[in-house]
């Protein structure tokens, strides 16, 4: 996983790519069965591993989820909050 | 059942250490009766730092027994704990059925708690310079993880409580939980201890208090010295060690092999100095635990002591010793494993209770090595150097010691096959 560099916006595809990745590692699970429309309690995370996800997303694309935003379901829904994040806090 | 007022019998069913000498029972029993030692130079990268370069680490890879999943939200402190409990269990032969789930719970002692996910974090924040941790690092690092992990494990609802009183930490948990059992609370505990805190932090701290032991000039698996003339302080050690009580009606419903029978336990605050014992102080707290055990003193043959090998402890100790057990003092034997497996804080007193069963059990006492100058304020057998056979072994104490007072002592007795 390479890190992001400043004005390189990631495509949505990228992104989930990334992060699908950072849960197959973190969930000891095979990356091929993750799908950008798995939600993350099918993926087996609870709330702090959600937590775990985005703290390591946080460090990955260097942008801030604020606590009033991690309130998602799916994988998806992680990625277009990273891509909708890098963009603003660019 | 519930009202404290009856008297269960407690035993002890299964045993499991994860140690400097060994993570098997199997390997613990042939390395302490064979006098080896766990002690030597700390494999790790901050060595060269550090003053005290020698400790007693175990050899235990999470890897080897968990998910990575699963380890990967746990310190070491609880990975060990949580295993040991899993190894307990198995050599318990224990189902852990619906019904027991609720009448069965875990008591554990633990002087640091997660000390290396502690010290991870304030890397993190003052060396590394980032601002922010992980959101694991409150979870991982409480005192009370450990024990809360083993509990989740089994899904056991019992009382789950964790003993922090440094040294004599899971040797009150064990004591403790015996009680527990003994008046009825429950019917199965697991109880023991957990310590993992070598950390370039804390071993710095333990420096600054100049009771680390000085490293031997010829072999530094000889520099812990109990009761020896020449000893310098106690080597720092990590490892688990994990029992499982139960009520002796219990254990023989399911036909359990029973190792040992919890007789009696003792605590007591040594109200001196915040390091330093008194022999007062650590006799109130032998007589406690002979007076709840209703046991003479001549009947203990075997105490294994807490022997640090710190120039106050030992001394102290022996004449603590002296004091209780006036002539009889002569003739029973002492000895301190630590000269083996170093001192592992807050899973000593569970280490070294598992020891004294494998003693009861082989009719064998474990030796106390490198005592080869003895000094003369420490006048016991304190076996030295090579175990002993006795013909028959029935009765045993160990005693735990603290810094900040806390004496835990506990009798033993083998039962009848």
């Amino acid at each position: 996983m390479t890190s992001v560099k400043d004005n390189q916006t990631p495509s949505l595809d990228e992104i989930s790519q990334t992060l699908a990745k950072m849960v197959a590692d973190k969930m000891d699970i095979n990356v091929a069965t993750i799908k950008p429309e798995s939600t993350l309690e099918e993926l087996g995370l609870d709330s702090l591993d959600t937590f775990d996800l985005i703290f390591n997303a946080e460090d990955h694309f260097h942008i801030k989820v604020p606590n009033d935003q991690v309130n998602i379901s799916t994988l998806q829904d992680v990625s277009t909050l990273v891509q909708r994040l890098i963009v603003e806090q660019q | 059942m519930m009202d404290g007022s009856s008297q269960q019998r407690v035993v002890i069913t299964g045993l499991s250490v994860v140690s400097p000498l060994g993570n098997t029972i199997v390997d613990l029993t042939r390395n302490v009766f064979a006098g080896v030692s766990g002690i030597k130079r700390l494999d790790t990268s901050f060595v060269d730092q550090l003053d005290c370069k020698i400790a007693a680490q175990a050899q235990f890879n999470p890897a080897d027994h968990f998910s990575k999943y699963a380890y990967s939200i746990l310190d070491r402190t609880s990975q060990m704990a949580v295993h040991t409990s899993i190894e307990a269990i198995k050599h318990a032969n224990l189902e852990i059925s619906d019904t027991l789930k609720q009448r069965m719970g875990i008591y554990l002692g633990t002087g640091m708690g997660g000390a290396h996910s502690i010290e991870e974090g304030y890397v993190r924040l003052y060396k590394e310079g980032l601002n922010r941790l992980k959101p694991f690092t409150v979870l991982m690092s409480m005192n009370n993880a450990a024990a809360s992990a083993v509990a989740l494990e089994h899904q056991i609802t019992g009382p789950n409580q964790t003993f922090c009183t440094a040294c004599s930490s899971s040797a009150v948990a064990i004591g403790e939980a015996s009680r527990l059992i003994r008046h009825g609370y429950a019917d199965v505990m697991l109880a023991g201890g957990a310590e993992s805190l070598l950390t370039f932090g804390t071993i710095k701290a333990w420096e600054a208090l100049r009771t680390l032991a000085e490293e031997d000039a010829t072999d530094a698996s000889r520099s812990s010295k109990p009761f020896s003339a020449d000893r310098t302080g106690l080597v720092l050690g990590e490892g688990s060690a994990m029992l499982v009580l139960e009520t002796y009606e219990h254990a023989s419903a399911r036909g359990a092999t029973i190792y040992a029978e919890i007789i009696g336990y003792g605590s007591a605050n040594d109200s001196n100095h915040i390091t330093q014992p008194t022999a007062n102080g650590q006799a109130t707290t032998i007589y406690a635990a002979l007076a709840d055990a209703g046991l003479a003193a001549e009947s203990i043959q075997y105490i294994n002591a807490h022997g640090t090998a710190t120039k106050l402890n030992d001394a102290t100790e022996t004449e603590a010793i002296k004091n209780v057990f006036g002539a009889h003092a002569y003739k029973l034997s002492v000895s301190s494993t630590k000269s083996m497996h170093g001192h592992l804080m807050g899973a000593a007193g569970a280490l070294e209770a598992v020891i004294s069963i494998l003693a009861l059990q082989n009719n064998k006492l474990p030796p106390t090595i490198n005592l080869e100058n003895p000094d003369p304020e420490c006048d016991l057998d304190y076996v030295p150097n090579v175990a002993k056979k006795v013909p028959q072994l029935d009765y045993v104490m160990s005693n735990s010691f603290a810094f900040g007072g806390t004496g835990a002592s506990l009798i033993l007795k083998k039962i009848a096959k």
